[in-house]
């Protein structure tokens, strides 16, 4: 039942356990008085390096805030509707807790957008403009598809690899992080569940949405390679932090792979492998077959 | 959390603008009057609404208000899209929330006053004149003219709410009041940023102002007709509706739409 399942996503639920929860006592995402690592903000290569991945973060949830508020207009039943405005909170909370992190990084407010368009993946700024062409047509299905679980299921998995990395090396960053992956793993659950039961009403529905995900699937896989591509190598960092006489604790790992001493071919990989893993199951869970793009990424 | 202020509500407007658009500020500001609270009210207030006719009217005015609380969702939502910053978007993200949750309180008053499915309850009972705003308020917003729309959204349909809930909140049953004084305290928000956000735009553009009057005067006969069905569901006497008229047109009239 649709309406049982929602229950779960009422705003009750949402009060309580994210702004009355794990956000209580948290300054823009993170503990009080937490700041950017000194070196962070010192050495040039590492800090263009936090602001090239920081523009992705705000730029890939600025297109979830248009896509989530867009959806509500769309929403069939008005508990969607209801849960798609916590996750517009939750999603222009997220804008302004990464927009906050450009701030600290050095980032004046008058040089944000041109900051923004010099750091955009073309990727990305392709995949948000797909999604935010299903939200103008009010097409829910489709819509939700592509930001529940294109975007939010393939970014939870990068979340949680970043937060792994900064753990130890940036607490201030990693908080904020884990606060953002708590509100996707709402989104993503919210998702599967309202979808499995709308592609089981409307089985006509399943051929084109599964068309729409192998190419937003695409636009999103390229942008995590190109992410690794780009900026110094771990090698580089690592060398950087030595030199500054950081150590590293070994305790930055993820799905077995030693962050801070894996090659970006080792990373793209094994971030890829997770992803895909994941994202066909969630598909599967329901009722879409994952379309491999068909462009290599 | 940071920034959190004693009572914004005691804020002069300047700097209620300051710092209403971010969702620091929402968080302090709704922390206070719902903590402890489920679903808008304390769980110990008691249920006093017992008799038939009075249930009836009160299931009729809450469908309504669910309608109001609808248009002010998909209202919001969609005018994130339209605002020309940052700030301004996600201020307009927390009142999307905001209304959400009245939805969500009033929905779930219905359903303890026994209605077993509210949407078609509020589908049977919603009246010809709100629908009526409902659809020239969708055309406003779809249109994506900020200033027209922010008029529509968070002056004339909030004042609108406004005026109603606190109006109603005097006369109702505990359960009732409490719910609808929540309400209230966000409207208050709402207007404020409305007042604000088009108070600057008018100083600048004052040309903005005959577009807006015109927007106006389109809605307030529909505005009038909702109050007037409203209240004579609530069984209210003529002259409380003239009180209410009056109250929505001092609101609206801060902004200078004699």
């Amino acid at each position: 039942m649709t309406t049982d399942f929602l229950k779960g996503y009422d705003i009750q639920y949402w009060l309580e356990s994210c702004p009355q929860g794990y956000l209580m006592d948290t300054e823009y995402g993170h503990r009080p008085g937490e700041k950017e690592p000194e070196l962070v903000a010192q050495d040039p290569v590492l800090r263009e390096q936090a602001v090239r991945t920081t523009v992705q973060l705000v730029l890939g949830e600025r297109c979830a805030l248009a896509a989530s508020s867009g959806l509500i207009n769309a929403a069939p039943d008005e508990a969607s509707k209801r849960f798609l405005a916590t996750q517009t909170l939750d999603e222009a909370r997220h804008v302004e807790v990464f927009t906050r992190r450009l701030h600290d990084l050095g980032v004046k407010a008058s040089e944000l957008e041109d900051t923004l368009t010099s750091f955009a993946n073309p990727h990305l700024v392709r995949f948000a403009e797909t999604l935010l062409e299903v939200v103008d047509r009010k097409d829910f299905v489709a819509g939700v598809v592509g930001q529940n679980l294109v975007l939010e299921g393939m970014a939870f998995h990068v979340f949680e690899m970043m937060f792994a990395a900064n753990q130890q090396a940036n607490p201030k960053f990693a908080h904020t992080l884990s606060g953002t992956i708590a509100d996707e793993r709402r989104h993503v659950g919210f998702g599967e569940n309202r979808i499995g039961g709308l592609i089981r009403q409307q089985p006509e529905r399943k051929r084109d949405v599964e068309r729409l995900q192998r190419d937003m699937s695409y636009h999103m896989l390229a942008t995590f390679g190109a992410a690794f591509r780009e900026g110094p190598r771990p090698d580089e960092v690592a060398e950087r932090l030595r030199k500054a006489g950081v150590e590293r604790s070994g305790q930055d790992s993820w799905q077995g792979v030693q962050l801070g001493e894996a090659s970006p071919e080792e990373l793209e990989r094994v971030l890829g492998d997770t992803i895909l893993k994941e994202f066909k199951l969630r598909l599967a869970r329901v009722g879409l077959d994952y379309q491999t793009p068909l462009r290599p990424v | 959390m940071a920034e959190t202020v004693e009572d914004v509500h005691q804020l002069d407007p300047l700097e209620l603008w300051e710092h209403a658009r971010s969702f620091e500020f929402w968080f302090g500001s709704v922390q206070g009057y719902l903590e402890g609270s489920s679903y808008g009210r304390h769980p110990e207030v008691p249920e006093k609404v017992t008799d038939p006719g009075e249930r009836d009217r009160l299931v009729t005015a809450l469908c309504n208000y669910c309608v109001g609380e609808t248009i002010a969702l998909e209202g919001a939502g969609a005018l994130i899209r339209v605002a020309p910053n940052r700030p301004s978007k996600v201020f307009l993200a927390t009142q999307t929330v905001d209304e959400g949750r009245h939805l969500e309180v009033l929905v779930h008053r219905l359903l303890e006053l026994g209605v077993r499915d509210p949407e078609a309850e509020i589908e049977r009972r919603a009246s010809p004149g709100l629908r009526e705003f409902q659809r020239r308020h969708q055309e406003l917003v779809r249109g994506e003219d900020w200033e027209a729309a922010l008029f529509a959204q968070n002056v004339i349909l909030e004042a609108m709410e406004f005026s109603v809930f606190h109006r109603h909140a005097q006369l109702a049953d505990p359960r009732t009041r409490e719910v609808l004084l929540g309400i209230v305290k966000d409207e208050r928000r709402h207007i404020g940023f409305g007042e604000n956000e088009l108070g600057r735009l008018l100083t600048r553009h004052p040309a903005v102002r005959e577009r807006l009057a015109r927007v106006r005067r389109e809605l307030d006969p529909l505005v009038m007709r909702s109050f007037e069905e409203a209240m004579r569901e609530l069984g209210a006497p003529e002259a409380e509706r003239s009180d209410l008229a009056r109250s929505y047109l001092q609101a609206v009239e801060r902004l200078g739409f004699a």
